[in-house]
């Protein structure tokens, strides 16, 4: 606990590294120094600028977030791009760390990523089992790749690498573009229209599919946990429990009442709904945190909708 | 009466037979490039320019080099087969070394073909990538289904990521980037470490000095498994074929049909002979097989090449030890 920690976000300027530099005004220990950085200090892409930002602050510990990362239709027509700016990115930073023998660098994964036709509930080891989703092709793949790196560094150079893998995130300072966004950010923008512009919500498929969710102040918080604490080899997911995934309904009728939209709600049928569970098991994590208790989705969806509200100017719609 | 003849583009060689092709092949002092040099002496023709390659002219593992190197020729259609040394593959302890030499030559030349417009890029996978657990015949699009063998994930993923690479230059710019799959592959100029080499150099390498030293030849195992094998002339047939006519955006397995599976047993006894190793012959039992049967389908190529005869084994195993005994002092041991 004496010893000094100096913890470097890369994408400290994204929807996690918001969340965790929220987090970790209250919860930083003293011995620890936590720098965020995002594109404008550093472009990644580059060895050169990623080797002097690094050396710049010589971190103990990175916490690496920086990616390109895209809604469903931005990954499919930019695949390749993404994929090969990922892995740009990935690379530098990774032979970087090892250049200055970090003492442990996590970076996340994400569950879509896993294969797209796999028995459920899917568990960390699943990853290569499958190919992914094709509309995030290149993005998973370079996400794929990150676990390769992790296994390769760590055989070759005992190098301490390892991944967390969180489910779908939301919170502040997310991507609210409602073509491009994830479900729940999409949905807060979208109500947001229609209640300005006193038109019916009009909902895709029917609503009954169940998925898990996770805060991003809560996902702070676990990843805060690893960078001090979870030493193994294997990645973990970081999720609510089965128990407390959600169907699409609900999660609607959540954010209407939230947001007091009063008009009416349709789900359009004729659309396909996707698969209907898509379980993580969250053994691992309760193995280690068998007491944390994540934000009530209500309550989360509150805030988010909160800060959306206040940042509409600023938020990346 | 008037009959059009409706000829379906795919079948369409890929170039007129006059038009001016200039192939760039990297990695041309490997095994394959080393059959494909011998094989295009032959077959050749006369639109066609062939370069070969090697780390001598240009470090791919730099952009720049290889902006240069590639630059230099402005190749028409190029066939990729440069990559870290094969036999480092085997070693859990060199993971990393293989999966980031790999990429970092992967990345630059894709980008580099990307950036020329060749009209074709073809990069070779092999089968020894495709995942552990999973049905046999192996078909080419199971490719992702499963986790390749953990202990060679650098080189198994970073093989893989061409075929990603393949997809997503296809599906962004429209790039004309596709792979080969061979089976395993056998011939002159191999890698026939003791350590790392393949099973036929291995044995051929191991007989020869058994030979030597008047020692009894141990092979692991009972013998029984059976495999598939190329030899690296046909390979290169299989490829420079693949360079002119093939159009398929899918990969394609190069491999002898199933029919012309060989047990291990067979092969020592086939390495034997042609080696004229008169001692002992002992299987340990006790060592593990592998798996029984790991059948790749060449149906596929069967499609496009109902007429294509291989190399009988015999002869091909004939030809590579030849080449062993007389380049020994040069061979890669």
């Amino acid at each position: 606990m004496e010893e000094k920690m100096t913890v470097l976000v890369t994408g400290g300027s994204g929807m996690l590294g918001y969340a965790l530099q929220k987090v970790i005004k209250e919860k930083k220990r003293p011995g620890e120094e936590w720098i965020f950085i995002g594109s404008k200090d550093a472009d990644l892409r580059e060895i050169d600028e990623t080797r002097t930002i690094f050396e710049k602050h010589m971190p103990t510990h990175v916490i690496h977030l920086a990616a390109i990362v895209g809604g469903v239709f931005k990954n499919m027509k930019n695949t390749c791009d993404i994929l090969l700016t990922n892995q740009k990115i990935n690379l530098n930073v990774y032979q970087v760390c090892k250049e200055i023998k970090v003492k442990k660098l996590i970076s996340c994964l994400s569950t879509c990523v896993y294969p797209d036709k796999i028995t459920y509930p899917i568990t960390e080891s699943m990853l290569h089992d499958g190919p992914p989703h094709p509309s995030n092709f290149g993005y998973s793949f370079a996400k794929r790749s990150i676990d390769a790196m992790n296994k390769c560094y760590r055989w070759q150079y005992g190098c301490p690498f390892v991944s967390v893998i969180p489910t779908s995130i939301y919170g502040p300072n997310d991507i609210f573009s409602v073509e491009d966004a994830h479900v729940i950010p999409g949905l807060i923008n979208k109500v947001r229209m229609c209640k300005r512009a006193n038109t019916p919500l009009v909902v895709w498929g029917t609503g009954k599919p169940l998925r898990q969710f996770i805060f991003s102040y809560d996902l702070a918080q676990l990843v805060i946990w690893a960078i001090r604490e979870y030493d193994e080899e294997d990645n973990i997911f970081l999720s609510v429990d089965e128990k407390d995934e959600i169907s699409i309904r609900e999660l609607v009728e959540v954010i209407v009442e939230e947001y007091g939209f009063k008009g009416e709600v349709v789900f359009d049928d004729t659309k396909t709904d996707g698969q209907y569970k898509k379980t993580v098991s969250t053994a691992k994590l309760r193995k280690y945190l068998p007491d944390f208790k994540f934000t009530p989705i209500r309550e989360g969806i509150r805030e988010t909708i909160r800060w959306f509200e206040d940042n509409y100017d600023i938020a990346r719609t | 009466m008037r009959f059009h003849r409706f000829v379906d583009p795919k079948d369409l060689p890929n170039f007129i037979m006059d038009e001016k092709v200039t192939i760039l092949v990297t990695g041309g002092s490997g095994m394959l490039g080393y059959a494909l040099q011998r094989v295009v002496k032959v077959e050749k023709r006369p639109n066609e320019e062939w370069i070969f390659i090697n780390s001598k002219d240009g470090d791919l593992r730099d952009i720049n080099q290889t902006r240069k190197v590639i630059e230099k020729y402005m190749p028409t259609h190029v066939l990729h087969l440069a990559s870290a040394v094969s036999g480092m593959f085997r070693n859990i302890k060199f993971n990393s070394d293989v999966l980031l030499t790999n990429q970092s030559i992967n990345t630059n030349v894709y980008q580099v073909c990307k950036d020329i417009k060749v009209k074709k890029l073809i990069s070779c996978l092999s089968t020894c990538i495709y995942p552990d657990n999973v049905t046999y015949p192996i078909t080419e699009s199971m490719l992702h289904n499963g986790a390749p063998h953990i202990t060679s994930i650098g080189y198994s993923f970073s093989k893989r990521m061409l075929d990603v690479m393949n997809r997503c230059y296809r599906m962004q710019y429209g790039c004309n980037f596709l792979s080969v799959i061979p089976t395993n592959l056998y011939g002159p100029n191999d890698n026939f470490s003791l350590e790392d080499a393949h099973v036929i150099p291995g044995l051929i390498h191991k007989v020869h000095r058994c030979k030597k030293e008047d020692t009894p030849l141990i092979v692991w195992g009972t013998g029984k498994p059976l495999r598939q094998f190329i030899f690296s002339y046909d390979l290169a047939k299989l490829m420079i074929w693949a360079i002119r006519e093939y159009n398929d955006e899918e990969n394609i397995f190069f491999s002898v049909d199933e029919d012309d599976e060989i047990s291990i047993k067979e092969l020592v006894e086939i390495v034997v002979e042609e080696s004229g190793f008169k001692g002992d012959v002992v299987f340990d039992e006790t060592k593990t097989d592998g798996q029984y049967k790991k059948t790749v389908s060449t149906a596929k190529m069967r499609q496009f090449l109902p007429d294509f005869k291989f190399t009988p084994i015999r002869e091909g195993i004939r030809e590579t030890i030849r080449w062993f005994e007389e380049n020994y002092e040069t061979a890669r041991t």
